[in-house]
């Protein structure tokens, strides 16, 4: 019996991997967003925080869009 | 003449069979959206539909066979092929009145190995496949989606920890709309292929098509809008068992979620090691749950991991009925098609006895098919018999939308 073992760990752990990072991402970019509009409405400046969580987003939109670009077999 | 009658019947069977893998699947990307409120269930349905037929259209290459290893390609025939195309429709609207998610693809192969064994025997079939491409996947697909969306769940609710939840609720849908459209591409790029190739191969068979050349462009279309269809259609009564009768899920949850499916789904389509759509995203709502700490309903998950036990043989059995008539010439197709019909209204008139659309998708946890099966006290409306704390839940779910 054939199993390919291998591929079978390398999947698990680029799975895991990925959805760990692209939730961490997500919800940074989420609460830093969230920590930005309550800076802003105490009157603060919460330029500083909304860029780094738009960068954030950004990274976790880069994972998306890789993912399409797996998906689509044209461009590969 | 005869010929062509059992190719034309083989190419509408195929496209049954493409229309219910849609709405049997559309749940695996949809189930989490719509029950968190993230996307409307109507515009749940026409996304994934639309995504599901650009997906199928982007699908070059076809799987130039299709026995998939169990068996011998030189086993394939037509009869044989009508015969597995039956067993797998079956088995999928039986698992769709129960409100089960099990896999199109086992309920194909299933069916096409039962075909096969009264054909040809059973010491035909590679019963080592069997384990290693449909046993061994099915423990590994929900576990390892599982443990991504567990962690991913207890991270993205560790982070957003103090940030007040009407931030992180949009936050959260939009990350889920994102993951779950992609699930809905994959599947379309990777099912839709499916149908093409079993249609091709058909045409090959029959000599209208060269051997060695792609699908044709009708094929594609056509089976690219019989997947959408399929999937526009809805499935809710899987959709309500995914996304409310395994656990409640909440927004960081079902993102979470979300995104342990699609990363799981695309690494084992592009690393070798090919997993299940619908044991990935069975095992990332599970795990998500888990990851929360919330009441999973175990009893649930038991049921779908039987279904899924029995997809094989039953899809199987099914499929080795069929091949004994499917191989009698027009008689004995006609009368498969009669048998088919039948079928077909009897599950649908059953699953008229407690309806789930759109409408009241999200409102319960339990797809119920005979009220007889449950105590008479039951009142018609499926609603009503939602445990108290369930009810309790309902208007939040809503809140959140």
């Amino acid at each position: 019996m054939h199993v390919d073992w291998a591929a079978l760990g390398i999947v698990a752990v680029v799975s895991i991997a990925t959805s760990v990072i692209f939730t961490i991402l997500l919800a940074s970019g989420i609460r830093l967003i969230s920590a930005a509009k309550i800076k802003s409405n105490e009157g603060g400046s919460g330029t500083v925080t909304l860029s780094l969580a738009y960068v954030l987003l950004g990274l976790a939109g880069l994972l998306v869009l890789f993912g399409i670009y797996l998906i689509i077999p044209q461009f590969h | 003449m005869t010929e062509l009658f059992v190719v034309i019947t083989v190419i509408a069977v195929a496209l049954i069979f493409d229309f219910t893998n849609g709405f049997h699947d559309s749940a695996n990307a949809m189930a989490g959206p719509v029950a968190t409120g993230a996307i409307r269930p109507r515009t749940a349905v026409i996304l994934a539909a639309f995504l599901n037929l650009v997906g199928a259209c982007l699908s070059t290459e076809v799987a130039k066979t299709i026995s998939g290893g169990f068996f011998d390609d030189e086993l394939i025939t037509v009869p044989i092929i009508l015969a597995g195309l039956l067993g797998a429709i079956i088995w999928n609207l039986m698992t769709w009145l129960l409100g089960l998610p099990s896999s199109s693809s086992h309920a194909l192969f299933g069916g096409l190995i039962g075909a096969v064994v009264v054909g040809a025997g059973i010491a035909s079939v590679h019963g080592w496949v069997i384990v290693s491409k449909v046993l061994l996947p099915a423990i590994v697909a929900p576990l390892v989606a599982g443990v991504a969306a567990a962690w991913a769940t207890r991270l993205a609710y560790g982070i957003t920890r103090k940030t007040p939840s009407v931030h992180s609720a949009t936050g959260f849908k939009h990350g889920q709309a994102f993951t779950a459209s992609m699930v809905a591409l994959a599947h379309g790029t990777s099912d839709g292929q499916k149908t093409m190739g079993v249609i091709t191969l058909v045409l090959i068979a029959a000599n209208l098509q060269q051997p060695g050349t792609g699908p044709q462009l009708w094929v594609i279309i056509a089976a690219g809008v019989a997947i959408g269809l399929g999937t526009y259609s809805g499935g809710w009564r899987i959709m309500r068992t995914m996304g409310k009768g395994i656990v409640e899920i909440e927004t960081p949850q079902g993102a979470a979620s979300g995104a342990a499916t699609s990363a799981t789904i695309l690494a084992s389509a592009h690393l070798g090691f090919g997993l299940s759509t619908t044991h990935v995203s069975t095992g990332s709502i599970l795990g998500s749950g888990v990851g929360r700490g919330a009441e999973v309903r175990w009893s649930v998950a038991r049921r779908m991991a039987f279904a899924w036990l029995l997809t094989l043989p039953g899809a199987g059995l099914v499929g080795g009925l069929a091949a004994l008539l499917s191989d009698q010439g027009v008689v004995g197709v006609v009368a498969l098609m009669v048998l088919l019909a039948v079928a077909c209204l009897v599950i649908y008139i059953l699953s008229r006895r407690h309806k789930i659309t759109h409408a009241n998708v999200t409102d319960s946890h339990e797809v119920l098919v005979l009220a007889a099966a449950r105590p008479a006290t039951y009142p018609d409306d499926p609603r009503l018999e939602a445990p108290k704390p369930k009810k309790a839940k309902k208007p939040k779910a809503k809140s959140a939308a």
